[in-house]
């Protein structure tokens, strides 16, 4: 049971991970019909964002942090500038293959700025533990199920409650007619590129101590958060969560009670499975415009 | 007084001799052309960086020595990346346009594995670091081994944790490619040999991060001891997971968990109860020509070395001499290599067998209590 406990909750803490990567994948998708292909390469970056302020800067907790998340949010605002708006008149397919130029681009970016050898992030939390019923958590793996849980909460309230988060919506259902309401697309089209970096921000800092910091970090967590984005339902802000949370304990629990050697079959095995009997995943929609 | 007949024709012989000369002097400074294949970008950088290091490291010094008999070395890099199919892109780009003397490849099986083929078309000898077996049985005369064989780090994991931690119940975690296949195969046969059978064999894939459910199930078969394939940065990942599930019993790394790349990543928490082996014991307390090399390496690129970097100094320095001996013909090159017994490295000592493997020691390591400082526990010769 200890170890069930164990698997359990390094399940959540990694499936977290992949959901904020998919959130940030869903939320560009809605708003812009693209697929940012380098969404991995943002969860990288906000990695490194932190190893620039807490280790090269050595800036306090919460200073660091702040300072690498409005890092990676000018870093969004720049991708929209420079990467989605001169591209945008063109097709779906030429700004995808857009995004996976500029996902190398980051990539080697990285490689020549940072070099190859990984960085250590370190966590507020470090090496704490916590006994739960004879199983040894890391009190670091259940504070990325907390700061994911309340990342969740704050995008429900900011697309249910709030202007910005409600007018965003607006022009993912329909370009057009929020422009005819009067709604500043540009700028709510920015926001979203905005929200998908400080997004990938968040999961990049709380990567950091659990993988270390790699500039090849960024394709593995793509890969996965795009099978959570597939199983939860394209286009689905839940779907992204229960898809990621899915993936990780499919991979954790999966390696344990199944295979090891075989544990990714497993969660892209249901992914294909998905694509084949039901591809607008568990909470899509049934459209047929998009994909 | 006119230019007579004779003054022409020794005129012209002194020109002719002149410009000879002036032609040996030219061929002299010709540079021999040196080719190494290594992942310099991607995630199999963290090692290849430090061979491409290594080889300019020798490249200068055995230019300072007097390179190969007054001629110049000139090492050409091209990169490999963690791709198979760009290992033999770089290959034959390097054999088509610079066509080199002398190759290094990179230290990964399935590059190695995959460049073989076109290696024996070119017909040139190369040095490669690559551990799995399957490399030397695949039986290419043009490829040297200038580390110990994957089965020979098997055996010497194995002879760590059952002639110096005493394990009754061996457990493996293995990568799985080549190199932890194979590894973790050979350690289990030896320890049936020995009468210790593995309690649970587990597997991880290259990219994977998370291994709790590996090590879980390792300790739940009863493991006392786990026995570990890995590259650097997932055994880094692995022994810090180890730790923060709260794993006291014995932990046996493969040398990549021990390289400098790897150890800054750990702490020395993180390394209580982990012995690893190398294969080189590399510190400067060595002396000699170990604390020269690691000095020097250290002050030039701002990192420790490793012992894969080594590997390929000491290799460069095993093509010089050969070179030098005879001559930068490629058949004659690789029969020399061949038949090398008792080369005195400063890693290794290099003795070719008929397969190409040329190295049959390492050493069994600890870090030092409450340190990163790597202490020798044992060397290991295999016959």
């Amino acid at each position: 049971m200890a170890d069930f406990i164990q698997l359990l909750v390094n399940g959540l803490a990694i499936g977290s991970v992949y959901a904020l990567a998919a959130i940030g994948f869903v939320i560009v998708y809605s708003a812009t019909g693209v697929v940012n292909f380098a969404a991995g390469q943002f969860v990288m970056f906000g990695t490194f964002a932190g190893v620039v302020t807490l280790i090269n800067a050595q800036l306090p907790w919460s200073v660091a942090y702040g300072a690498a998340l409005a890092i990676m949010a000018l870093f969004g605002a720049l991708f929209f500038i420079t990467v989605y708006l001169p591209l945008r008149r063109g097709s779906i397919v030429t700004i995808i293959i857009g995004t996976v130029a500029v996902g190398i681009i980051m990539q080697n970016a990285a490689l020549l700025s940072f070099g190859s050898w990984p960085f250590r992030l370190p966590s507020p939390l470090e090496d704490r533990v916590v006994n739960l019923g004879g199983a040894i958590i890391s009190t670091h793996a259940l504070g990325v199920v907390g700061v994911t849980a309340l990342m969740v909460a704050g995008l429900w309230v900011l697309f249910n409650r709030t202007s910005v988060g409600i007018g965003m919506r607006a022009v993912a259902q329909d370009l057009q007619a929020a422009k005819l309401m009067g709604l500043k697309v540009n700028r709510l089209l920015a926001l979203s590129w905005v929200l998908a970096a400080v997004l990938a921000g968040v999961a990049g800092l709380m990567l950091g101590p659990m993988w270390f910091a790699d500039v090849n970090m960024g394709d593995p967590i793509a890969l996965k958060a795009f099978a959570a984005t597939i199983i939860g339902g394209f286009g689905s802000l839940p779907g992204a969560i229960v898809g990621g949370l899915f993936v990780g304990l499919s991979e954790v629990l999966g390696a344990s009670y199944v295979s090891s050697a075989y544990k990714d079959l497993i969660s892209f095995g249901i992914m294909i499975l998905f694509l084949l009997v039901r591809p607008q995943g568990v909470f899509g929609e049934k459209i047929q415009d998009r994909g | 007084m006119g230019f007579t007949r004779k003054d022409f024709l020794g005129s012209m012989i002194a020109a002719t001799m002149l410009s000879l000369t002036g032609a040996a002097h030219g061929q002299q400074a010709e540079p021999v052309l040196i080719g190494a294949t290594v992942p310099m970008t991607g995630p199999l950088s963290l090692t290849g960086k430090q061979y491409q290091n290594s080889l300019t490291m020798a490249e200068e010094d055995i230019n300072k020595a007097g390179g190969i008999n007054g001629r110049p070395i000139k090492v050409v890099f091209e990169d490999t990346q963690a791709s198979n199919g760009t290992a033999v892109n770089a290959f034959v780009k390097l054999a088509q346009e610079t066509k080199p003397s002398f190759f290094f490849l990179s230290s990964y099986s399935t590059q190695n594995l995959a460049v073989a083929p076109e290696l024996k078309k070119v017909q040139v000898p190369a040095m490669y670091a690559g551990g799995a077996d399957a490399v030397a049985d695949g039986g290419n005369e043009w490829m040297f081994r200038i580390r110990p064989a994957d089965s020979v780090s098997a055996e010497g994991m194995v002879k760590a944790a059952v002639d110096v931690i005493k394990a009754k119940k061996p457990g493996i975690l293995y990568i799985q490619n080549d190199f932890g296949q194979g590894g973790a195969q050979t350690a289990a046969k030896r320890l049936e040999a020995a009468g210790i059978p593995v309690v649970g064999m587990e597997a991880y894939g290259q990219n994977d991060k998370d291994f709790s459910a590996q090590l879980l199930s390792l300790r739940s078969k009863g493991a006392d001891t786990i026995l570990i394939f890995n590259y650097p940065q997932d055994g880094a990942l692995v022994l810090r997971q180890a730790k923060v599930l709260g794993f006291k019993m014995p932990l046996v790394t493969s040398s990549a968990a021990l390289v400098p790349a790897a150890l800054q990543l750990l702490s020395p928490a993180d390394l209580e109860g982990v012995w690893g082996v190398t294969d080189a014991f590399m510190d400067a307390s060595v002396g000699g020509r170990m604390k020269d090399y690691v000095e020097r390496f250290k002050a030039k690129f701002g990192i420790d070395p490793d012992p894969y970097g080594l590997a390929y100094y000491d290799g460069a320095f095993l093509m010089a001499e050969g070179m030098r001996k005879v001559g930068t013909d490629a058949k004659a090159l690789r029969e020399w290599l061949a038949a090398v017994k008792g080369w005195q490295g400063i890693g290794h000592v290099y003795s070719y067998d008929a397969k190409g493997n040329g190295v049959r020691d390492l050493a069994v390591v600890k870090a030092k209590a409450g340190t990163k400082t790597l202490e020798l526990v044992q060397p290991v010769t295999l016959n």
